[in-house]
């Protein structure tokens, strides 16, 4: 419990009505997408940069922890206040503040949602790249803090390299504006820093990001097959012809299932696995790319490849995509993503193994993922009521990761560390590694009151070890 | 504390051998940093000697001043110490190309050109194109935040580092990120160092994600009475869904360097703006006829530039100031960063600058991208001192007006002594001072030539 005063003093800051302290309604903030569970003190909803400065600058005085909260879809654990402490609901700071079309710039308060800014460029002819699945429900602020990749993300990066400037509260309280409309800022890359730190070097208020013109075309297909090993063997074929497509998505028989059962988009029931490619940019080249991917995919053995011939069509195969983590919750009432992420020659044999991962702890494990990226997410599925299986669930996680450093890959590719993978850490990090990283978070957070006991082991044990 | 430099000489002779090590004046005087001559140069040949020279200095509190391709030693402030500078040039290994994964490890002494050539036998390249690419290292590429005309459609290093090691300034070795295209493990380290200039520690090793190699290129250079024009074509450009890989402005003063050396008839006073295309032959021959297009119709004249054509010129483009007549005058290169849209106006003051001041110059923007460059040629006697800092310090002003900056990317020291290469830290100096005292406490990594002091 913190102390009545703090909550006197965050009343002041955001107004009565704005903080939240009764049993039932801190609840409903003890949760995100992931599966543990921790009981904030206070939930303060917070309308300005000033607001969520002063809401710190209160932390600061009673030493209590914070965590930012944006759409809550975090899959690590990030936004659970693991040391308690007051979670601020960034939520309602959601307008665009300016779209800037002769610099290239949007400027957006954190708590806007990602498909949202994407829906306002879009008329006037521009586009935020980025797009993670979640993008209906996830925060442009959440995204920052997670450096959220996307299905675009093979060709255009992600988050970190379409954010260009940040007003950031440190956590002392103090309000920087790091970064900006112009590239190339003296000094440290701060923004750099900040982004994919996970809440954990303070709070972002505003964000500049890059917008781009809309592609001048768009073709997106559907290449089916009967063996996951020909897909995937397909993805590293396409990448060595020299092509560079915007997207190359995989889902493996089990997420088709479930995802034609929950949303009818035509998918085969009886295949194997599905590619979804998308190429974009000058018309010129699309037809003849198009033809290129088909003939490789068909080369690789693909029974059929489908071309969208219409938006309507191409709006269809990304509905199937985008809810595919949705739809697998038909089949269990829940599941564990994994994120790791392999050079991408290393699919095929990855997927294997994690065949025999889900062979050995018998357990569910349907597979959606990033292939261009070499980012897969198995899910691994289970009932929670059962705490045997769930037992189960987080040795096999383990075990895929592991799988997936020793063949030179890493722990997460878009989902962050979070609760989750902080013992993982040590799977790809030293002991040196580890504390050059809490020295810049001693940088930024010396009394550690952000979001605390993420990413890496306790800065103490961290120089214990030392 | 002075460092005894002769006893650090027979500790770094263990190290590395002899041979590497060297003293001053005879051996170091060639790696002066604004005048000042090191103590010692030592020439490790592994990142594992990178990392015990590294802690044998901070034993002996000597300051360290790590060397690339020595291209940008220019940049930053006059540095407080220099007793011991570090060439990387015997880290030149490949250590892993992953063709097949479109990615590339090697140590920080590799130069670009050499590693390009690498690539390009397997028809794949790095799409960082900074002036020099024959001397410049990964290393230093990385630490200086290197960048060049197609950073408009690639971007720039902090685009293309997927991981690296680095020896902190106690020795002890790191590594960050990895070699996967997507690494959200802790914190992204990278970005730490990209641009630090080796005031955190000292990169030894870069793993860099790669593109195909383009099948074609080609370029197209306009011609155009006045700048409004010709800055008229880049907005319009800007708004258009053309994706041109460059799209370089020049003044009157860089189209006349450059003319003869690209085949070209300049009126006097014209202003250029160079376009660089890159792709399939359908996309490139489609821009070819679109940006001549673009150019006519803004009165200005166009030439194509075929395939080969285009990557000679290019690389003389982005060599422009090198064609500068420098001795006995001495050069000040400005790079201003502003808003893309604010180019064309700071691109305008840059040359008026020179000017007004008589100075012989040369302006060239990467226009898409908001970085003007702006090399002037001041002294021996022409123009005092204190009339072309206070000339950079309006200059600066302006750029700073314009949510940009100003930073000295090379000029002599005593001009150093008067303009800050990097202008007054801003929000966020805190933090970074505190980052410094984390990774370099006793300040022995370049003390003093990064911003502020650090």
């Amino acid at each position: 419990m913190i102390a009545k005063p703090l909550v006197d003093d965050l009343r002041q800051i955001v107004g009565k009505a704005n903080v939240l302290d009764s049993a039932v309604d801190l609840q409903l903030y003890q949760y995100d997408a992931y599966l543990e569970e921790r009981r904030p003190d206070a939930v303060v909803f917070v309308h300005s940069t000033d607001e969520v400065a002063g809401v710190v600058r209160a932390c600061n005085k009673y030493d209590v922890p914070f965590v930012p909260r944006g759409g809550g879809t975090n899959l690590s654990g990030g936004t659970i206040p693991f040391k308690g402490g007051v979670v601020l609901e960034m939520i309602r700071m959601n307008r665009i503040l300016e779209v800037d079309r002769p610099n290239l710039r949007a400027r957006v308060q954190p708590g806007l949602f990602n498909l949202e800014l994407g829906t306002a460029l879009a008329p006037l002819g521009y586009q935020y790249l980025p797009d993670p699945a979640s993008q209906k429900a996830a925060t442009l602020g959440g995204n920052v803090a997670e450096n959220s990749g996307g299905p675009h993300c093979f060709k255009y990066g992600v988050t970190t390299n379409h954010v260009l400037g940040l007003t950031v509260v440190l956590p002392d309280g103090d309000v920087a504006k790091i970064g900006g409309k112009a590239l190339d800022t003296p000094g440290y890359d701060l923004t750099g820093v900040f982004v994919g730190s996970e809440g954990t070097l303070g709070i972002c208020t505003e964000v500049v990001v890059r917008i781009l013109r809309l592609a001048e075309g768009v073709k997106t297909m559907l290449a089916i097959y009967d063996s996951i090993e020909e897909g995937s063997e397909t993805v590293s074929a396409i990448v060595a012809a020299g092509m560079v497509p915007a997207t190359l998505e995989m889902m493996d028989q089990l997420v088709i299932k479930a995802v034609e059962e929950s949303i009818h988009c035509g998918l085969p029931l009886d295949c194997a696995t599905v590619l979804i490619i998308e190429v974009d940019g000058l018309k010129d080249d699309l037809e003849a790319q198009v033809q290129a991917i088909e003939d490789l995919c068909k080369a690789h053995g693909a029974r059929e490849v489908r071309v969208a011939k219409d938006e309507a069509e191409r709006a269809m195969l990304w509905a199937g995509r985008r809810g595919a983590f949705g739809a697998v919750a038909r089949i269990t009432p829940s599941y564990l993503v994994c994120d790791g992420t392999v050079p991408r020659t290393a699919l095929p044999k990855v997927l294997r193994k994690v065949a025999e991962v889900s062979k050995k702890y018998n357990l569910m494990i349907p597979n959606v993922f990033h292939a261009g990226d070499g980012n897969l997410h198995p899910l691994i599925l289970f009932d929670w009521r059962d705490a045997d299986q769930k037992a189960r669930v987080m040795k096999a996680g383990m075990e895929i990761l592991q799988l997936c450093v020793e063949m030179g890959g890493t722990i997460s590719g878009e989902h962050g560390v979070g609760l989750e993978k902080i013992d993982a850490m040590r799977l790809v990090f030293t002991e040196a590694d580890i504390r050059s990283q809490v020295r810049v978070k001693q940088a930024f957070d010396p009394k550690n009151l952000a979001n605390p006991g993420k990413m890496f082991p306790l800065p103490e044990e961290v120089r214990r070890a030392a | 504390m002075q460092p005894d430099l002769a006893g650090l000489r027979g500790q770094l002779e263990k190290m590395v051998g002899a041979e590497h090590v060297g003293a001053a004046p005879t051996a170091t005087v060639k790696f002066r940093v604004d005048g000042i001559v090191p103590g010692l140069v030592v020439r490790p040949g592994t990142q594992d000697e990178v990392s015990k020279v590294l802690a044998a200095c901070a034993a002996a509190n000597a300051a360290v001043i790590p060397w690339g391709g020595g291209t940008v030693m220019g940049l930053g402030n006059r540095p407080r110490r220099a007793d011991v500078v570090m060439p990387l040039d015997r880290l030149d290994r490949i250590v892993e190309f992953d063709a097949a994964n479109l990615c590339v490890t090697l140590e920080a002494g590799v130069k670009l050109a050499a590693l390009q050539t690498t690539l390009a036998q397997k028809k794949e390249i790095l799409p960082l194109d900074p002036p020099a690419d024959t001397k410049v290292t990964a290393g230093g590429l990385v630490a200086a935040n290197l960048s060049g005309p197609s950073r408009l459609l690639y971007g720039t290093a902090r685009d293309w580092v997927l991981g690296m090691r680095v020896a902190l300034p106690d020795g002890e070795r790191i590594h960050c990120g990895g070699k996967v295209i997507k690494n959200v493990s802790g914190y992204d380290m990278n970005k730490l160092f990209i641009g630090s200039l080796g005031t955190l520690g000292i990169i030894t090793e870069v793993t860099f994600k790669l593109l195909p190699l383009p099948a074609m290129r080609a370029g197209v250079v306009g011609l155009f009475p006045d700048l409004a024009q010709a800055t008229g074509v880049v907005s319009k450009t800007l708004e258009s869904v053309l994706l041109p890989e460059a799209l370089d402005l020049l003044d009157p003063d860089a189209v006349t360097l450059l003319a003869p050396r690209l085949g070209l008839e300049a009126p006097a006073g014209a202003y250029g703006l160079a376009v660089a295309l890159a792709g399939s032959p359908e996309t490139v021959e489609r821009q070819v006829r679109d940006f001549s297009a673009l150019f006519r119709d803004a009165r200005g004249r166009a030439t194509p530039l075929p395939d080969g054509r285009s990557v000679l010129a290019w690389d003389t483009i982005r060599n422009v100031f090198g064609l500068l007549p420098v001795p006995p005058a001495v050069r000040v290169l400005c790079k201003l960063a502003v808003p893309i849209g604010r180019t064309g106006e700071l691109f305008a003051s840059a040359g008026a600058l020179g000017r007004r001041h008589g100075l012989h110059a040369a302006v060239a923007a990467h226009a898409g991208s908001g970085i003007v460059w702006a090399c002037y040629l001041v002294g021996p006697k022409a123009i005092p001192e204190a009339v072309v800092a206070d000339a950079l310090e309006g200059l600066r002003r302006e750029a700073e007006g314009a949510e940009g900056s100003l930073v000295l990317q090379d000029a002599p020291a005593s001009l150093k002594a008067r303009v800050d290469t990097w202008g007054k830290p801003g929000d966020g100096f805190g933090v970074m001072q505190r980052l410094k005292a984390e990774f370099d406490p006793r300040g022995l990594c370049n003390p003093g030539r990064f911003l502020g002091g650090l």
